[in-house]
C-alpha cells in the first residue's frame, strides 16, 4: 500500500560493520519518527540503564511517512533518539529533531531510517547510495569541522562538478539526480566525547539537545552520507497538493502583498535595545524570521528553507557566514552586544563547526561571567583559566570557549562534560539552587521560564530534557512581548487568545488552559494543558515531522481571521499521504500511546516522582523581569507582567499528583500502570516493567 | 574516485544538424525557428508559455520540485521534477543556489534530436515542448541534445522515458487545470513567489531573460532582503508605516499590525 513508507529501515552494526534490515511494517503502527523509534529502542536494548557511551546504545535516525513529500514545514525533519549524553544527574533516553533534507534522502534512497548499535574499531563513515551501504574508512575526516567534512563528502560521492545530473549506478536506470548527498555529521567536539556536542547537517540543521555528537563520537562514527534516487509512494497525491495549496493560500505569509508587516530595525540590524523589534517577526512569521532575533539582517541575503517549507525562517547571507542558523545559534554572542555583526556571524559559524550545541551557551555564557565578577573564575582563581571572560564581548573569547569546549582545553575540558556536571566538579552544585546558574532541570540551559511558563516548565521535568516546543509559547508569550517591546498593544487581546485556545484545543476546550495566574498554574485546566501538549508534540511534532516552528498553529496574522491551521491541517496531510483514517484525537491518542512508552523507559531507567522537581531557584528566587502572559483575574482575562513569581512546591506537587491521575500512572512513582498501558496496547511494556518492580499501581 | 557517474551532457554533444542554432539563438514572432533535421527542415511555432525564475528570492526549500514530481507522477522525488534546484548550503548569497527550468526554447535542441517525434511540439496545447511518452525509445538524445547543464530534458528511470516541463499540461494528479493558458504547479506553490509564468518569449541571449527581478519594495524589501538586481543591497526594512493607522485586519489593533 502506498502510504509515505518506503519499507524497510536499515540496522547497522558498526561493530560488526555489518548490515541488516528492518521491515518498517513491524513498525508502522507508531505512526513514524519518534514513535518508531522508541518501540525499536524498547526491543532492541534490553538493559535500559546502560550509559550513552556503552556501545550497546541504540540510537535511532527516523524519518515519518511525510518526509520527503510535499508536506509543509514537515518534509524536512529527522528525529534522533537513543540513550543521550548530556542529562543529569542520569543519563535519560532522549531525542533530539533536526530540518534540512536528510530525512528526505533517506527515503529517497529507501531507507525509512537508521539504526545504530556497536562500536566501530576505528573512526568510519557510512556511504548509502540508494540500496548500496559501504562503510568508509574516516581517517582522514576525524579532526576537521562539521562543514569540511561535508564538503569532503560531497566531492567523494558525486565529484568536483556539482551542478549537472549524477548518476547513482552506471545503469541509467538506477536513477540520476542533480543534489549533494545529505551529511549528517560531528564535529571535533563529538569526537571528543563532548556531552554538548551535536550532530550537524549542512550549514544550521543541528540535533543539538541531548548530546548525541558524543554518542557517535563514542562509537567512532564521524558521518552518514546519504543520496537517493528513488520514490516515495502516497496514498492520495491529488488531496497532497490540493492541501499544499490550501494552506499556501489561506494562511502563508505572502512576500508580495502582506497581511502583516513589522516594525524591524533598520538595516544596520538588532542592537540589544532593540531587541523588541527583532522579536516581532516571531509573532508575523515571516521568511528569514528565524535569525531575526539574534543574527539580524547584517548582510544581504536570500531567506533559507529546509526541504518543503512554506515558512523558510532562516538566512543566508552575501559571506555565507551565519548560513541557516537562527535564534540560540547567536543567541549568546548577540545579547552579549556583539562588536561586529562579522564577529557574530563567526561565532555562530564556529558552534555549527565545532559541532558544539549553542543552546548550553544560553546558561553556560552569563554564569561563566557571574562567576568571574564573583573572583572565583579567572586567571589565578580557584577556577583557573587563561580564557578571558571578562572581556566576554570579543570574538576572541568566544572562540576560545567554543574551540576550548570542541578539544577539551583549559575550562573546556570540564565544559565539555556540560555546565552542570563541571559544576559538580567545581563543587558548585549550591550556584542551581542561589540562581546562579539557571539549569531548572535535567542539567538542561533554562530556556522559558518555569516559575511562570509551565506549559515548558512541567513537560521539561516531567519529560527527560528541555522540551523545546514552541507553539503554545509563540502565541501566549512572543505575541504579546513583541507588542510590548514596541509600545503597542498586542494584536490579539489576552480574552481573544483565549477563545482561540478554547476552540482548537480538543477535546477540553477550556479558555483556562492558558491561564497563567498564580492559581492557573497549579489548575485541573493545566494538567490538560500539558496533557494535550504532551500527547500533540510526540505525535504529530516528533513522530510525524510537524516543525516546531509552524505547528500547532493557534494564531496565524496571515489568515483571514487571525487564527491558524490547527487542528484542520495534521490530519489533512497525514490523510493524503498515509490513506489512514486518523481524526485529529486520534493521533493525540497514539501520542498518549508514545509518551507512556517513552515514560516506561525511564522508569527503567530509574525515575520516580521524587527525582522530578526543579534547581532550587525556581522555588526559592522571585521573577525579577517582565514576562508577558495571558491571566485570568476576576473573571477578567489580561497580560500581565508575571513579575514577583516563584513555584510553590506543596502546589507544584499536588498538581503532579492530579496529572499523574490524568495520565493514568501511580501517584506515588509516576510509574505507568498495568491497566493504563494495557489500554494502550502496550502489555509488553507492562510485562518489563513488572520484572522491573517499576509497574505502578 | 568518485562514488556516482557523472553524466555531462555538455554542447560538444549537440547534434551536429543543429548547425549555429542554440542557445543564442534570438528568435521572437509566431514562428519560433527553423530547424534543420537529417531528413528535413520543419518551422517550429512558438511556445505561448514560459517559466521565469528571480534566483535571489528563492529560499531553496525545493517545494516547486515536491510538487512537479507530485502532480505529474503521483509520487515525491526530487530527481523526478521537471525544474531543479541546485543549493549549496555553505556559499555565499547569491552565489549558493541555482534555479534550472525549461525554456521552451525556440529553436528546441531536444524536438529537433528527437528521432520518432516523441518530444514535440504540442500545437493543440500553446506549443508546447513535451514528450509523448508512447513514441519515446529511451533512446536520450533529447537529454544529450539540450544546451543547457543540468540537462533541462531527463530520464524517468522509473517510468523509462525522457520528460520534461510541460507547464503542467498533463498533471493527472492535480485538481487544477495546467498548461499555458491554465496554472503551474512550482508557481502556485513557491512561497517566495519566486516562479512564475509568462507569455512573452524572454530574451535568448544569456540566462537574462529568464532570471528575472521580482522583488518587490513592498513586501521583499521589508523583510530586509535586497530588490536590487545585483542583490547587494540590504532591503529597507525601516518603519514600514504611520502609527496608529486604521488596521485593516482582524488581528491587527495597532498601525504596526496592519496591512500597509
Amino acid at each position: 500500500m502506498a502510504n509515505g513508507f518506503v519499507g524497510k529501515i536499515l540496522r547497522i552494526d558498526l561493530t560488526a560493520r555489518t548490515t541488516s534490515i528492518i521491515e518498517t511494517a513491524k513498525y508502522e503502527s507508531w505512526g513514524g519518527g519518534h514513535g518508531i523509534g522508541s518501540a525499536i529502542f524498547f526491543d532492541l536494548v534490553k538493559d535500559k540503564k546502560i550509559k550513552a557511551f556503552d556501545p550497546a546504545n541504540v540510537v535511532t535516525i527516523m524519518s515519518s511517512p511525510l518526509s520527503g513529500t510535499a508536506v509543509p514545514a514537515c518534509s524536512g525533519r529527522t528525529e534522533v533518539q537513543g540513550i543521550g549524553a548530556q542529562s543529569y544527574p542520569i543519563e535519560w533516553f532522549t531525542r533530539s529533531n533536526f530540518g534540512g533534507r536528510f530525512g528526505a534522502h533517506m527515503k529517497y534512497a529507501g531507507w525509512d531510517g537508521i539504526v545504530l548499535e556497536g562500536k566501530a574499531d576505528k573512526p568510519v563513515w557510512l556511504n548509502i547510495v540508494n540500496d548500496k551501504v559501504v562503510f568508509q574508512d574516516a581517517k582522514d575526516l576525524w579532526g576537521k569541522d562539521t562543514y569540511e567534512t561535508q564538503k569532503d563528502i560531497w566531492a567523494q560521492v558525486i565529484g568536483e562538478q556539482m551542478d549537472t545530473w549524477h548518476s547513482a549506478t552506471s545503469n541509467r536506470d538506477g536513477g540520476r539526480t542533480t543534489q549533494r548527498p545529505a551529511v549528517l555529521t560531528i564535529g571535533p567536539a563529538g569526537e571528543n566525547l563532548s556531552r554538548i556536542a551535536s550532530l550537524i547537517h549542512d550549514a544550521g540543521n543541528g540535533a543539538g539537545q541531548g548530546g548525541f555528537g558524543g554518542v557517535w563520537g563514542s562509537k567512532n562514527l564521524k558521518a552518514i552520507s546519504v543520496l537517493g534516487t528513488g520514490s516515495v509512494e502516497l496514498a492520495d497525491p491529488k488531496a497532497l497538493a490540493d492541501a499544499r495549496l490550501w494552506l499556501a493560500r489561506n494562511y502563508q505569509y505572502n512576500v508580495d502583498d502582506p497581511a502583516v508587516v513589522t516594525p524591524l530595525g533598520g538595516a544596520t540590524g538588532v542592537t540589544v535595545s532593540e531587541f523588541g523589534q527583532g522579536a516581532v517577526p516571531l509573532f508575523t512569521r515571516q521568511p528569514g524570521f528565524g535569525p531575526e532575533l539574534t543574527t539580524p539582517v547584517l548582510e544581504p541575503s536570500r531567506p533559507q528553507g529546509c526541504l518543503g517549507c512554506h515558512q523558510n525562517c532562516r538566512i543566508k547571507t552575501q559571506s555565507g557566514q551565519g548560513n541557516e542558523s537562527q535564534c540560540v545559534d547567536g543567541l549568546f554572542s548577540s545579547f552579549n552586544t556583539v562588536a561586529t555583526g562579522d564577529e557574530l556571524l563567526k561565532a555562530t559559524d564556529l558552534f555549527q563547526r565545532m559541532g558544539v550545541n549553542a543552546f548550553e551557551f544560553v546558561g553556560l555564557m552569563g554564569y561563566l561571567v557571574a562567576l568571574n565578577k564573583m573572583g572565583v573564575l579567572g586567571k589565578g582563581k580557584k577556577i583557573h583559566t587563561d580564557i578571558d571572560i571578562a572581556n566576554y564581548n570579543s570574538y576572541a573569547t568566544r572562540k576560545a570557549l567554543i574551540e576550548g569546549i570542541a578539544y577539551r582545553k583549559d575550562i573546556g575540558k570540564d565544559l565539555a562534560e556540560g555546565t552542570v556536571r563541571a559544576m559538580e566538579k567545581w563543587g558548585r552544585l549550591a550556584d542551581l539552587n542561589t540562581g546562579i546558574a539557571r539549569f531548572p532541570n535535567w542539567g538542561y540551559a533554562q530556556h522559558y521560564d518555569p516559575r511562570i511558563e509551565v506549559e515548558w516548565g512541567y513537560g521539561s521535568i516531567l519529560g527527560e530534557r528541555d522540551i523545546n516546543e514552541h507553539d503554545i509559547n509563540w502565541a501566549v508569550f512572543w505575541q504579546p512581548l513583541a507588542a510590548f517591546c514596541i509600545g503597542e498593544e498586542p494584536a490579539y487581546s489576552a480574552k481573544k487568545l483565549s477563545e482561540i485556545f478554547a476552540e482548537k484545543l480538543i477535546p477540553y476546550n477550556d479558555p483556562k488552559m492558558i491561564d497563567y495566574s498564580p492559581e492557573g498554574i497549579y489548575s485541573d485546566a493545566k494538567v490538560k494543558m500539558i496533557a494535550w501538549h504532551r500527547h500533540y508534540t510526540r505525535f504529530y511534532k516528533q513522530s510525524l515531522g510537524f516543525c516546531d516552528w509552524a505547528y500547532a498553529n493557534f494564531i496565524n496574522p496571515s489568515s483571514k481571521d487571525g487564527k491558524g491551521y490547527t487542528p484542520e491541517a495534521e490530519p489533512k496531510f497525514h490523510q493524503a499521504v498515509t490513506g489512514t483514517k486518523m481524526s485529529f484525537l486520534d493521533g493525540l491518542e497514539q501520542g498518549r500511546k508514545i509518551w507512556n512508552l517513552d515514560r516506561a523507559i525511564w522508569a527503567l531507567q530509574g525515575r520516580h516522582r521524587d527525582m522530578e522537581v526543579f534547581a532550587g531557584y525556581v522555588y526559592d528566587l522571585d521573577t525579577a523581569v517582565p514576562y508577558m502572559l495571558p491571566i485570568l483575574k476576576d473573571g477578567v482575562w489580561s497580560y500581565d507582567p508575571c513579575q514577583g513569581r516563584r513555584l510553590d512546591r506543596a502546589k507544584f506537587e499536588d498538581w503532579k499528583t492530579r496529572y499523574f491521575k490524568f495520565e493514568g500512572w501511580d501517584i506515588k512513582s509516576g510509574w505507568p500502570t498495568q491497566e493504563t498501558l494495557s489500554k494502550l496496547g502496550l502489555d509488553n511494556v507492562a510485562a518489563e516493567l513488572k520484572s522491573a518492580g517499576k509497574l505502578g499501581s | 574516485m568518485s562514488e556516482m557517474v557523472k553524466t555531462d551532457y555538455s554542447r560538444r554533444q549537440f547534434i551536429a544538424g543543429m548547425g549555429g542554432l542554440g542557445i543564442g539563438a534570438i528568435l521572437t514572432g509566431a514562428i519560433g525557428g527553423t530547424l534543420l533535421r537529417p531528413d528535413r527542415a520543419m518551422a517550429i511555432p512558438a511556445s505561448k508559455g514560459y517559466i521565469v525564475v528571480d534566483t535571489k528570492k528563492c529560499s531553496g526549500c525545493y517545494s516547486c520540485e515536491l510538487m512537479c514530481s507530485l502532480v505529474h507522477e503521483g509520487k515525491e522525488n526530487l530527481n523526478l521534477s521537471r525544474i531543479q534546484v541546485i543549493n549549496d548550503s555553505f556559499a555565499g548569497f547569491p552565489n549558493d543556489l541555482m534555479q534550472f527550468q525549461c525554456r521552451q526554447c525556440p529553436s528546441p535542441a531536444c524536438v529537433q534530436a528527437c528521432p520518432t517525434g516523441a518530444m514535440h511540439v504540442d500545437t493543440e496545447n500553446g506549443n508546447i515542448r513535451t514528450v509523448d511518452a508512447s513514441k519515446c525509445i529511451g533512446c536520450e538524445r533529447c537529454i544529450n541534445a539540450c544546451p543547457f547543464t543540468p540537462s533541462r530534458v531527463q530520464w524517468n528511470n522509473e517510468a523509462k522515458h525522457a520528460q520534461k516541463c510541460d507547464l503542467c499540461q498533463v498533471t493527472p494528479f492535480w485538481s487544477e487545470k495546467g498548461g499555458f493558458e491554465g496554472k503551474q504547479a512550482c508557481v502556485e506553490v513557491c512561497p517566495n513567489k519566486a516562479v512564475a509564468l509568462t507569455h512573452t518569449i524572454p530574451s535568448q541571449t544569456g540566462d537574462g531573460g529568464y532570471q528575472l527581478n521580482m522583488r518587490t519594495e513592498k513586501g521583499w524589501a521589508k523583510l530586509g532582503f535586497p530588490i536590487d538586481d545585483a542583490g547587494l543591497v540590504i532591503g529597507d526594512n525601516s518603519l514600514p508605516m504611520t502609527k496608529g493607522a486604521e488596521p485593516s485586519h482582524p488581528a491587527g489593533k495597532t498601525g504596526y499590525f496592519t496591512k500597509p
